[in-house]
């Protein structure tokens, strides 16, 4: 019975000893969590067919423009975490003219912020893509955050005239990547 | 805060974790292995334990990864742990918690010595429980992002949990229908204090390449978060002490469910022994302090596009999506099972006592060893849970009983329990751990429970009482 009751008490030695061989542990490190995720998604479309610069009298239209709410920046969250965000462009023009898209982001009562302009040129049947990356961090990444719309302008360049005939479009492609940092 | 909530949404994602009690499963000589199988063969004139401290049991489960390799002292960068940890894990791996306390516990025999009228045995326990598989997408979409992921299905089911507390009333009868055959069932009232169940989610999230935008981007989703119990302490207003208040309401408050155990022991030789329980099947309805949040909709979003020549749509996207996937607070009644657990054992037994030991009549004959093997399998809200073990028992002498056991699981291949039942006269005390191998290093363990409490038990005897 001796035998078994020192056995008894190595065990309760031997367990009391297990709960003391632990690793350092630290729990407070949770408090460095800091999550830095890349969002990559859609910014923007239009693909505008060469008919779209003829009046329905054959006249030419000089201008295309459209204003889009811009809304994403009412998320305050989304808001606060932004550090910056990349916007890539791809223009593709198959229209024998050249043109100049504006992309101005405003405020609520069309306070211009900033601008990005391409100057296209004119299709001549070679392939004519044109990409550009804008980038928008400190003060440029504040102008974007107070922006609630923004205007697409299309100014068609002097050259031949178009009619409901004409061939060719103008597209654009965009994503935008924004660089999160949520503490 | 937000910390706190997003480490809990990150680790979160189900309920119940193994409660598998394979030390005191059949373990005849503690009475709360009756809790592990209401026709265990375990006799007595009368028992009680001793209050709040006569069972607490805890266990902890974590497949994947450990305690270390998140919290570990080692100037890593712990969001660099953290990433580790997601990508070493999949969606099948979880962490469990299970801790229960028993309040009060006790059994008589019903009858005179020398009636065989069964035995009744009945308490009350509270008992904690939280199961949450790694929402492994979901963590990825938090920490990196879907830049790198084009083409990724995004699955939201991945976030699957449950947290709940509830006390547990339970009245329990077994009996010898014939010297070889024991039956028993347990009849038990819950008491559910809180729960959190987020188990039916479904849809997901996607980008990938597309031949007009520049990406196709779909989230569908249908996601529900069904509480009760809980509203005041996620309130906005609330400043009250989360510990304090739940206390106040942990026994008998709450939202009401019933249940059921049923077992058996059976001897076709005398050395040979077959058990088989099922535990707590039963429900629990919550209808006090009810609230669901659900995040149903689907949006598909293309940019923020000009239309040069018809007219728009005024809304942005931001209102447009916010429109097309809700999030929702309802207030609807729900149900919640309780999870089920299986037990089975086939035990051999050999060596009879030397006359040292033991004086008693040829009739109340203990072997000295017992080996055999047990089974183990609980529902989860995803696959069911199975564990197996293969033990051997010693009875060292009347007053003292020694199990060690071998558990294959999910948590590991390499469990190693052992468990000590030992009488001072009418007082029992036991202590069970498994897990030993794991004590060299309990940080680095995926599983870790104990077990301990301590009882009065009054044997039965074939004696007169005088």
């Amino acid at each position: 019975m001796k035998t078994y009751l020192n056995r008894l008490i190595g065990f309760v030695l031997l367990i009391g000893c297990g709960f003391s061989c632990s690793s350092d542990l630290d729990f407070d490190q949770a408090n460095d969590l800091k999550l830095k995720p890349t969002y990559i998604g859609n910014f923007s479309y239009f693909n505008v067919p060469a008919t779209a610069f003829v009046g329905d009298d054959g006249s030419q239209l000089d201008l295309a423009f459209d204003d889009q709410e811009f809304d994403v920046f009412r998320d305050e969250y989304l808001s606060d975490y932004l550090q910056r965000a990349d916007f890539y462009f791809e223009i593709n023009n198959t229209i024998n003219r050249a043109f100049t898209l504006t992309i101005v982001l405003m405020t609520e009562n069309d306070e211009a912020l900033t601008t990005i302009q391409f100057v296209v040129p004119a299709y001549t049947g070679t392939p004519n893509t044109i990409t550009r990356t804008e980038i928008f961090e400190n003060a440029r990444l504040d102008l974007l955050k107070s922006a609630r719309k923004m205007g697409f302008l299309i100014a068609i360049a002097p050259g031949p005239a178009l009619n409901k005939n004409s061939t060719g479009n103008l597209i654009l492609r965009s994503n935008a990547t924004a660089y999160l940092e949520i503490q | 805060m937000r910390k706190v909530l997003l480490i809990l949404g990150l680790f979160l994602a189900v309920n119940c974790f193994s409660q598998n009690k394979q030390i005191l499963y059949n373990l005849t000589s503690v009475p709360q292995s009756l809790m592990t199988n209401p026709g265990a063969d375990f006799k007595y004139k009368y028992y009680f334990g001793v209050p709040l401290l006569s069972g607490m049991s805890f266990k902890v489960g974590t497949t994947g990864f450990s305690a270390y390799d998140l919290f570990a002292n080692d100037g890593v960068d712990f969001n660099q742990k953290l990433r580790n940890v997601v990508y070493s894990t999949t969606r099948r791996d979880h962490v469990a918690v299970n801790e229960q306390i028993e309040i009060f516990n006790g059994g008589i025999k019903l009858g005179d010595w020398l009636e065989n009228k069964g035995y009744l045995s009945f308490g009350l326990y509270q008992e904690f429980d939280l199961w949450s598989y790694v929402p492994k997408d979901l963590a990825i979409l938090a920490l990196d992002g879907n830049q790198n992921y084009i083409g990724k299905t995004f699955n939201l089911s991945d976030l699957n949990v449950k947290a709940e507390m509830v006390s547990v009333l339970h009245v329990g009868y077994h009996k010898n229908v014939s010297e070889k055959f024991i039956v028993g069932g347990r009849a038990k009232v819950y008491f559910s204090s809180f729960n959190a169940t987020s188990t039916n989610n479904s849809g997901s999230i996607i980008t990938r390449p597309s031949n007009t935008t520049m990406y196709e981007q779909e989230i569908n989703s249908d996601m529900r978060l069904n509480t009760s119990g809980i509203s005041k302490y996620i309130a906005d207003d609330y400043d009250g002490d989360v510990a304090t208040d739940v206390r106040k309401q942990l026994l008998l408050g709450g939202d009401l469910g019933l249940g059921f155990d049923l077992g058996f022991t059976y001897y076709p030789k005398k050395n040979t022994q077959i058990t088989a329980s099922i535990l707590d099947v039963g429900f629990i309805r919550h209808t006090k302090d009810v609230e669901n949040f659900t995040y149903r909709g689907y949006y598909k979003y293309e940019g923020i596009n000009p239309n040069f020549t018809d007219t728009d749509n005024p809304d942005g996207v931001y209102s447009d999506f916010k429109e097309a996937v809700k999030l929702d607070t309802l207030y609807n009644k729900y149900t919640t099972w309780r999870p089920v657990k299986l037990n089975a054992s086939y035990q051999y037994s050999y060596g009879t006592p030397s006359d040292d030991d033991c004086v008693c009549i040829t009739a109340d004959k203990r072997y000295k060893n017992a080996v055999g093997a047990q089974l183990f399998v609980m529902s989860t809200p995803r696959m069911p849970i199975t564990a197996l073990t293969g033990f051997y028992q010693r009875n060292i002498s009347n007053q003292f009983q020694v199990k060690a056991t071998y558990t294959l699981d999910s948590y590991s291949y390499t469990n190693v329990g052992l468990g000590l039942s030992a009488n001072l006269g009418k007082f029992n005390m036991y202590f069970m751990a498994d897990n030993l191998l794991e004590y060299r290093d309990v940080s680095k363990a995926n599983s870790l429970s104990f077990q301990f409490g301590f009882n009065f038990i009054f044997a039965d005897s074939n004696e007169p009482p005088y």
